[in-house]
C-alpha cells in the first residue's frame, strides 16, 4: 500500500483482511528504498506531485492498482506512464478492490506471457541473418538451391531437436554442417 | 410511563417471482417487532414502516430513500435478492444507514453498512459439497435458475469437485421463474447421473422436483438431490411425496431441537396457524430484529455507528442456536446444519457443526485440499488431493 489517507487506508486495511492478504506499507513519495517482494501495489496517485522522481518502488515489474481522486489530464497522463494494471475511484467502498485485484493480477500474467512472446518472437528476428548465413555456406559447401538447403537445415534441426537457429549459429561456427552422432551438443 | 418509539423501516416484496418468502420474512419481522414492543427487556418500541417494492430491482433504491427522508429511519430490514440489496447499498452507505440483510447470498460482498445476517457460502455450499464427496458421489449433475446465486454457488461446487477428482457432468440452467423443465429432466433421467445438484428457485424448483420424482417413478429408479435453498413452506408447496429426499444445507430447520427453537415454533404457529411452517428466510429475519434491538440496547442510541459497536461479537441465544456479528466482515457466525427432507413435509438433521462458524464471504480460507472424495482413508484422501492440485 502507497498511500496517505488513513480513511482510505483504514477502508484497504479491512477489506485486504477479509480477503485474506498480508499487507506492506511505503511512503508514496520516497524516492530511496524500494520495496519487500509484493504481489501487487495500491498506489494513491494524487499522494504524489506530479512534476517529481518516480519512486524506485514503481520502477519494479508488479502490477499497479491505482486510487483516483483528481481525474484533470495532467494527473491521467502522469498515471498512464506508471501503466496501471487497474484502478479504483476516490472515496474507496468496500466494493470495487476485489474486481481491481482480480483485473489487476489477470492483467499481469497476460502482459508477462505477451512480453515473453515477443520475446521470443524478436529473438527469432534477430537470428535471422544467421540463418541466412548458414543457408549461403550449404549452397556453396553442399551445391544446393536455397530451398534445399534450408530444408536440409530444418530437417537437422528437428533430428537433432534443436533450434533452426541455434543450428545455423552451429554451422556458420565450424564452416559447414557440424558431425553430430550424439545427441548432446 | 410510554416507550420512546424507534421507527424501522421494512421492505419486502409482497408481490412479484418471490412474494412467497418476502411474505413469509415480513411476517417474521412483524412478530419480533411484536415481541419487542410487549417485552419489559427494551425500553423502547419499535414502529414499523412496511414498503412493498413488488419485485421491481429499482423500486428497492425508491422504498429506502422514501424511509430514510419521510420516517428517519436509521435501520432498515429487507431484500431478499442480491440484485435489490446492490441497489439498496449505495444509498445506506451514502447516507450512513444500515441494512440488516436476512437472506443467505453467494458472498463476495461486505458493505460497512449491512449487517449481513444470512449464511455465507461456507456455511451452505461449502458443507453441503463436502458431504457429497463423502458420502454419495465426485461426479454430479447441476440444475438451476440462470442468475448470480446459481453462477457461483456451482462455480464454488466445480472448485472444490474438480480439485477431489470429480466432475460436472452437465450444468443445466433455466431463467428465473421458468417451468419448461422437461428437457432437463428426460436428460436426468437418460444419463441417470449419481446425483442432482439444485440450484433453482421458487416455481422452477417446484415444478422441476414434481417433475422429477414423477419420471424417477416411472423410470424405477431414483436420483438423490441436494439444495442449499429448500424450506418447509416449500416443502408444502411441492407436494408430500415429491419434495422427500432431498439433502438440504442451511442454518435453520423448523426442527432444531433447543428449547428457544420450540417456543419460537410454538409461538409462530400461534400467531399463522398450526399448519403453518417456519422458513430459514423467516427466522433469520426474526434473528434480525433481535440482533438490532440488542444493539440498540447496548449502545443506548439508534445511531447506526454505536450500533454496529454494539453488535459485534454480541451472542444472541435465537431459534437457530447462538449467533453474533463478526465486526470482521459484518457477516455472522452461525451453525452449518444438513437435512434431508422427509415426508409430512419436514426435515430431519443428520449433520451439524460442533460450533458456530466463522463467517467467509470470500471462501479466503476455503481448504481445497481437505475437501477429498470418501472420508474412510484419510491418507489416500491427501495424497489425491495433493496429486491433483499438482496437476492443476
Amino acid at each position: 500500500m502507497m498511500m496517505k489517507d488513513e480513511r482510505e487506508i483504514s477502508i484497504l486495511r479491512r477489506q485486504l483482511d477479509r480477503l485474506g492478504m498480508s499487507i506492506v506499507e511505503a511512503d508514496p513519495g520516497d524516492k530511496q528504498s524500494p520495496l519487500e517482494p509484493v504481489d501487487v501495489i495500491v498506489l494513491d496517485a494524487d499522494a504524489i506531485p506530479i512534476k517529481s522522481d518516480r519512486s524506485p518502488a514503481l520502477k519494479i515489474n508488479v502490477p499497479i492498482i491505482a486510487l483516483i481522486g483528481t481525474e484533470t489530464p495532467s494527473r491521467l497522463k502522469w498515471l498512464l506512464d506508471l501503466q496501471p494494471a487497474s484502478f479504483l475511484i476516490k472515496p474507496l467502498r468496500s466494493a470495487g478492490l476485489y474486481a481491481a485485484l482480480v483485473v489487476a493480477f489477470d492483467c499481469a500474467q497476460r502482459r508477462g506471457e505477451e512480453a515473453a512472446h515477443i520475446e521470443k518472437l524478436e529473438e527469432r528476428v534477430r537470428s535471422r541473418r544467421v540463418v541466412f548465413g548458414a543457408v549461403l555456406q550449404l549452397m556453396k559447401s553442399h551445391a544446393l538451391s536455397e530451398e534445399d538447403a534450408f530444408a536440409l537445415i530444418r530437417q537437422t534441426a528437428m533430428r537433432h531437436r534443436t533450434t533452426i537457429e541455434q543450428l545455423s549459429a552451429d554451422i556458420i561456427a565450424v564452416g559447414g554442417m557440424p558431425n553430430r552422432n550424439s545427441r548432446s551438443a | 410511563m410510554i416507550k420512546p418509539s424507534i421507527p424501522l423501516g421494512l421492505v419486502f416484496s409482497r408481490s412479484g417471482p418471490y412474494e412467497m418468502m418476502a411474505r413469509e420474512m415480513e411476517k417474521s419481522a412483524l412478530m419480533a417487532v411484536d415481541e419487542v414492543n410487549q417485552s419489559n427487556e427494551f425500553d423502547f418500541t419499535f414502529t414499523p414502516h412496511l414498503r412493498d417494492p413488488g419485485g421491481v430491482v429499482a423500486a428497492y433504491h425508491t422504498a429506502c430513500d422514501d424511509l430514510i427522508r419521510s420516517e428517519q429511519v436509521q435501520h432498515i430490514i429487507g431484500c431478499y435478492t442480491s440484485a435489490s440489496r446492490k441497489q439498496v447499498i449505495p444509498i445506506v452507505e451514502r447516507t450512513e444507514r444500515l441494512l440488516w440483510h436476512p437472506a443467505r447470498y453467494e458472498g463476495f460482498e461486505s458493505s460497512d453498512n449491512v449487517i449481513y445476517v444470512g449464511a455465507a457460502p461456507n456455511h451452505t455450499v461449502v458443507p453441503l459439497v463436502r458431504h457429497m464427496l463423502e458420502h454419495i458421489a465426485t461426479d454430479v449433475f447441476c440444475a438451476g435458475s440462470n442468475y448470480v446465486w446459481t453462477w457461483e454457488t456451482n462455480r464454488v461446487l466445480r472448485e472444490i469437485v474438480t480439485s477431489a477428482g470429480g466432475r460436472i457432468i452437465a450444468e443445466r440452467l433455466l431463467e428465473l421463474g421458468g417451468t419448461a423443465v422437461d428437457h432437463i429432466v428426460r436428460e436426468i433421467i437418460d444419463r441417470k447421473p449419481p446425483v442432482v445438484f439444485n440450484t433453482l428457485v421458487g416455481e422452477s424448483s417446484y415444478v422441476f422436483m414434481r417433475a422429477l420424482h414423477a419420471a424417477s417413478e416411472r423410470a424405477g429408479h431414483s436420483i438423490p438431490m441436494l439444495s442449499c435453498s429448500l424450506c418447509e413452506p416449500e416443502l408444502k408447496l411441492i407436494g408430500s411425496d415429491a419434495s422427500v429426499g432431498c439433502i438440504t444445507s442451511s442454518a435453520y430447520f423448523e426442527s432444531i431441537e433447543n428449547a428457544a427453537n420450540r417456543a419460537f415454533v410454538a409461538r409462530w404457529k400461534a400467531r399463522h396457524g398450526a399448519d403453518s411452517s417456519v422458513s430459514v428466510d423467516g427466522q433469520s429475519t426474526y434473528v434480525c430484529v433481535m440482533l438490532l434491538a440488542r444493539a440498540i440496547r447496548r449502545a443506548g442510541s439508534v445511531e447506526v455507528s454505536a450500533v454496529r459497536r454494539a453488535a459485534a461479537n454480541h451472542r444472541y441465544d435465537s431459534p437457530q442456536g447462538p449467533v453474533w456479528v463478526d465486526p470482521d466482515n459484518n457477516h455472522c457466525f452461525l451453525t452449518p446444519r444438513l437435512a434431508r427432507s422427509v415426508s409430512d413435509c419436514k426435515f430431519e438433521i443428520f449433520w451439524e457443526a460442533d460450533a458456530p462458524e466463522r463467517p467467509d464471504p470470500y471462501l479466503s480460507s476455503l481448504d481445497l485440499a481437505s475437501i477429498g472424495a470418501r472420508s474412510e482413508n484419510s491418507d489416500a484422501v491427501a495424497r489425491r488431493s495433493n496429486h491433483l492440485r499438482v496437476v492443476k
